[in-house]
């Protein structure tokens, strides 16, 4: 089959109207290989299933395998998401989203990709790198498989002691009538878009106003600061989390080092890329030398939250920016990542819940966002823009 | 019941039969014999018996009675009687007595006591409960039901005896007592101070006193003639078993005295607190300078109690043949040794060679050890063949041995090292061989110490403290050599072998006092910086002056024979300086250190860049266990840039809002009922296939680790 399968189950007919999914080997599936892109895990195979997977299999949703991806889903450089979706392997894509990673994946392959809000679905079994910014996210032709899976996927855990005791989510239909929804659009997200990208999405913000949304400007100070936030807090909880890989029991060992400390110092050394490595030294900084900057991202983030919460009341969705075309090649500095991804992270940060459209023939695009526990209505939104004509 | 007419239980006595009489206090002990109630009754002036009996006492006081338990506190009426012959009770004061109780009122009840109070037992030949198996820091956290003890109570009273008899003393001979403050400013002892931030001068710190030497100098300058006071004293100095961060001490000053003022005034004190514990200590006290104290017994507070001095024999064996000894003398060193006689038969061979020579004396820093033995009028030893016969004859005439001796030599070319090991030899012998008799008090004046000590790297320092007044006057400040002869005018109260206190005649005049600041080495601006304030006290006339210092802690626990001080202080620390009732020292509220300026400029403690020497890159590559390999340390380095720069941006943008750590706080999911999850042990056993395996009871480490 396609070079892109890690690994490929068979077997198994779909019983649900979403064929088949394809995984990232960031998410454990019983005695398959879970390295989450990294040599720090190779040749673990985790003892039992993730969540995700168990609720797949009870949804009758076949994992179809898994494809490459980028060490620990941070950024795109290294792996093949989205690429078993769009060349029709697989119907649906899970992948973890970290700083945008599934919506940039869709943008550049022309797919839905929506990321869920933070909570909504367990994160037990999955390899994460950055706990408070990460969720799964879905990629897939078309808004309504991806709606498939999180129903499938969604509501509480009672296993994964991360997840916020949130409600059961609700996923009844309710309508959109354009009318009565308002369109948020954040003035300050616009500042810093190249003419290309601020035309695509005046286009969009158009096109919505065409099918009768109201559109609604509106102000977020904040905005520039999601990166400054993301940056100090991912790193340091990446330093963290990424403390527990020592190539004891599984993972690439160096073959050098005299006593314990000198091969961990060598294996870690050896295991993680420059990106990582950038990502985790920055968060030992923080750590050790700017504890207190932590802290001051933590305080900026609180205020971020407050300001989106502001907005709930004056718009029921958010009209953000695609993250655009795919770099020709995919950054491998800190720097480059986040520009690369500067127009995703607010979701991560905020842990709302967001969804990419693509644009009409591969251009363009934009991203709508909800409140957090309001994925499901995100993506009823998205088949309704989807399904209903489109006036040209 | 009214208090007021309260009689103490302890006052009792066969004279007060028939009487009525009101008695409060705590229940110590209580039995029931055959339906009557005994309890002892326990005030601070001792315990009573007082009985409940169903016949004579009223049936609702007797009910009330059968629920008393341990310390509850209580008071009760009755009446006085003798006791029957027979039934009388030696242990307690009150014990030919007892009191039949007609009222009883229960104070207050008292929970399950963590341990035992009673210590009396009621019946004539009863035991009584031992507290020395109680945890000292379950005692010092239930400290106020300790001293309810009257062990303790006996020694907290007999502590303000002696401090109260001193008061009297002093007050009589026109001493005044004068309070010095706490919150002050360091002084030039040599331990560690104790810091008090101040609020009000962010960035400035009091200091508490090691002693109130530099202001009780001030209060004779300010012409007070007479001044002691009973001072608290912190030293921030390190744990030992004996010692308590704050102490207390019996802190004396006079003008226009000289030394002997300090012996008559000193040993009058002593003998009279020594007398309040029963202990005669015969006058004067004799004296010993520091230099015989170490010739003689290797110690500057020797031990009296019994003998076993030096004895110097380095010129018998001038000529020796013997060759170690013949190499430690052509090396400038000496041989002394000590007689310790007729205790051969205590001293087999075997114990001197194989412990002595070859363990205990080379644990106390000597490289050897050598001993002999008289017997049938000759020396006896593994070593006699080396010597000549007139060196034998030598150690018999000078160490007087006759058959039973045993003779031990040290020689050593340091005479620091010698006099250490000899004087630790001493007492180890002194101990094992039973030869310190119990109840023996021998005080004795030290005097004479060096002025200084040879600093490390070169000049000098002070033994004692700079205000020492010297020997003599005419010395050069620049001689490093004669600065090492001086001696002070300093003087040791030592009691069996522990030091009591110390003190000096002070310097009183300014030129001498600079002269000896010269000698430290100190420059003028150092000078003025340490001692500005009190050395311009010394331009306005400054009478002779001395004093001296007395460690009340210690000397009252000496006179009471306890085995720690801490058996005489009422809330004393433990042993690691840390206070299990009130469990301090204890951490602070971020916001007091705010407040205090210790948090840098208040909300943030920004301290960036690496510390001195250090590499930043080097460090947090440690501290993540994350090799930085040869190529990266550029983009490393530069992304450790772009960090900084995001911290000050961060530090900048942030507000006062209350810091989250996620969009979503997680809920509990740990608290209601959910089973544990136990992994399959044989995926466990996959999963683990490369960690170091079991067998038996090792772990077999793979080669990487070993």
């Amino acid at each position: 089959m396609e070079p892109f399968f890690v690994y490929e189950n068979s077997g198994s007919e779909p019983r649900n109207g979403v064929t088949d999914a394809a995984l990232q080997p960031c998410v454990c599936v019983a005695d398959r290989p879970c390295d989450a892109g990294s040599p720090a895990l190779e040749g673990y195979r985790p003892p039992e299933d993730a969540e995700v997977v168990s609720r797949l299999r009870r949804a009758g949703i076949p994992i179809r395998g898994a494809v490459g991806m980028s060490e620990f889903g941070f950024g795109l450089r290294g792996g093949s998401a989205g690429r078993a979706a769009a060349a029709g392997a697989a119907q649906a894509e899970l992948m973890l989203d970290l700083t945008g990673e599934s919506r940039a994946a869709a943008a550049a392959l022309g797919l839905w990709g929506f990321k869920a809000g933070y909570g909504s679905v367990s994160r037990r079994g999955l390899i994460g790198l950055v706990p408070s910014m990460e969720a799964p996210g879905i990629l897939a032709r078309n808004p309504a498989v991806i709606r498939k899976v999180l129903q499938a996927l969604s509501g509480p855990d009672g296993k994964d002691y991360s997840q916020p005791a949130d409600e059961e989510p609700d996923f009844v239909p309710r309508g959109i009538v354009p009318d009565t929804t308002v369109i948020g659009v954040v003035a300050e997200s616009l500042a810093g878009l190249s003419p290309d990208e601020l035309a695509a999405f005046r286009s969009a913000v158009e096109e919505l106003r065409r099918r009768g949304f109201p559109i609604r400007e509106l102000s977020l100070p904040g905005y520039e600061l999601f990166p400054l936030v993301h940056r100090i807090a991912a790193s340091v909880e990446a330093s963290s989390s990424a403390g527990r890989y020592d190539s004891v029991r599984y993972g690439t060992r160096a073959s050098a080092g005299e006593n314990w400390n000198e091969m961990f110092l060598q294996t870690r050394g050896e295991v993680f890329g420059p990106l990582i490595k950038s990502l985790l030294l920055q968060g030992a900084y923080f750590q050790f030398r700017r504890f207190e900057s932590y802290r001051d991202a933590c305080r900026i983030r609180s205020r971020l939250l407050g300001e989106l919460r502001a907005l709930e009341d004056r718009a029921d969705f958010l009209l953000l920016p695609s993250p655009g075309q795919a770099p020709a090649a995919e950054p491998d500095d800190l720097d480059g990542l986040y520009r690369r991804f500067a127009s995703t992270l607010f979701a991560n940060v905020a842990g709302l819940p967001a969804l990419y459209l693509p644009g009409k023939g591969g251009t363009g695009g934009c991203q709508l966002a909800a409140p957090r526990l309001q994925g499901p209505r995100l993506l009823e939104l998205g088949e309704y823009l989807d399904n209903s004509p489109k006036g040209d | 019941m009214q208090h007021s007419r309260r009689v103490f239980c302890g006052s009792l006595t066969p004279e007060d039969a028939g009487r009525r009489v009101t008695l409060a206090g705590w229940v110590d002990a209580f039995r029931d014999h055959g339906g009557v109630l005994f309890v002892h009754l326990r005030d601070r002036s001792g315990i009573v018996q007082i009985v409940f009996n169903p016949e004579s006492t009223p049936d609702g006081v007797f009910h009330r009675a059968s629920l008393l338990r341990a310390e509850y506190c209580i008071a009760v009426q009755g009446r006085v009687d003798r006791r029957l012959p027979g039934t009388e009770n030696p242990g307690i004061e009150t014990g030919s007595i007892e009191v039949f109780v007609d009222e009883l009122e229960i104070l207050s009840e008292s929970e399950a006591l963590p341990f035992t109070v009673s210590e009396k037992a009621m019946t004539a030949f009863g035991a009584g409960a031992k507290t020395d198996h109680v945890a000292e820091d379950l005692r010092l956290q239930y400290r106020y039901l300790d001293l309810r003890r009257p062990s303790m109570r006996d020694n907290i009273m007999a502590r303000h005896a002696i401090f109260q008899r001193l008061r009297r003393l002093l007050d009589g001979k026109g001493f005044l007592e004068i309070e010095t403050p706490v919150l002050t400013i360091s002084t030039p002892e040599g331990a560690r101070d104790y810091l008090v931030p101040s609020r009000v001068h962010p960035g400035n710190f009091y200091a508490l006193p090691q002693s109130p030497q530099l202001f009780k100098q001030l209060l004779m300058i300010g012409g007070m003639e007479r001044y002691f006071q009973f001072a608290r004293c912190f030293r921030d100095e390190d744990l030992r078993p004996n010692r308590q961060p704050e102490f207390t001490q019996l802190d004396i000053e006079a003008s226009f005295i000289d030394e002997e003022f300090i012996y008559q005034l000193v040993e009058e004190l002593a003998v009279e607190m020594f007398a309040l514990g029963g202990i005669t200590l015969p006058r004067p006290f004799p004296r010993m300078s520091w230099n015989e104290a170490m010739e003689k017994t290797g110690s500057d507070r020797p031990d009296l109690r019994f003998g076993l001095l030096f004895e110097d024999v380095t010129s018998i064996f001038a000529d020796t043949g013997y060759s170690i000894f013949r190499r430690i003398l052509q090396g400038g060193g000496r041989i002394k040794g000590i007689n310790i006689a007729g205790q051969s038969e205590k001293l087999s061979k075997n114990v001197l060679q194989n412990e002595y020579a070859k363990e205990i004396a080379p644990s106390f820093g000597a490289r050897g050890m050598t001993w002999m033995r008289m017997e049938g009028g000759k020396l006896e030893s593994n070593i006699v063949q080396f010597m000549s016969p007139r060196e034998r004859e030598g150690l018999v005439r000078q160490f007087r041995a006759v058959d039973g001796d045993v003779l031990i030599m040290v020689a050593d070319t340091s005479p620091a090292v010698l006099a250490s090991a000899l004087g630790q030899l001493r007492l180890h012998l002194a101990n094992r061989l039973g030869l310190i008799p119990a109840d023996l008090y021998r005080p004795l004046w030290v005097t004479d110490f060096p002025l200084f000590e040879p600093a490390e790297g070169g000049g000098v320092t002070s033994s004692h403290h700079p205000f020492t007044a010297p020997d003599r006057t005419d010395f050069d400040p620049a001689d490093r050599d004669e600065l090492l002869t001086l001696r002070s005018r300093s003087y040791d109260l030592v009691m069996n072998g522990e030091e009591l206190g110390g003190g000096s005649i002070r310097i009183s005049d300014r030129n001498l006092q600079r002269r000896i600041f010269t000698a430290l080495g100190l420059t003028e601006e150092e000078i003025q910086a340490k001692f500005g304030f009190f050395l311009r006290a010394f331009d306005f006339g400054v009478p002779p002056h001395g004093g001296i210092a007395l460690g009340m802690d210690r000397t009252v626990s000496m006179i009471l024979n306890t085995p720690s001080i801490r058996e005489v202080i009422a809330f004393p620390k433990n042993r690691s300086a840390y206070c299990p009732l009130t469990g301090a020292p204890s951490t602070v509220r971020r916001e007091q250190l705010a407040e205090l300026g210790l948090l840098g400029a208040g909300k943030k403690e920004v301290l960036p860049g690496p510390a001195d020497g250090e590499d930043e890159v080097e460090r947090l590559s440690w501290v993540s266990r994350i090799r930085v390999l040869p190529g990266e340390r550029r983009e490393i380095e530069e992304t450790l840039r772009r960090a900084e720069a995001l911290a000050r941006q961060a530090e900048e943008r942030a507000g006062d809002e209350e810091p989250v750590f996620s969009p979503a706080p997680a809920a509990n999911r740990l608290r209601d009922g959910g089973e544990a999850r136990t992994p399959d042990p044989a995926a466990a056993e996959k999963l683990l296939k490369l960690s170091p395996s079991v067998k038996g009871n090792y772990y077999k480490v793979p080669g990487i680790l070993d």
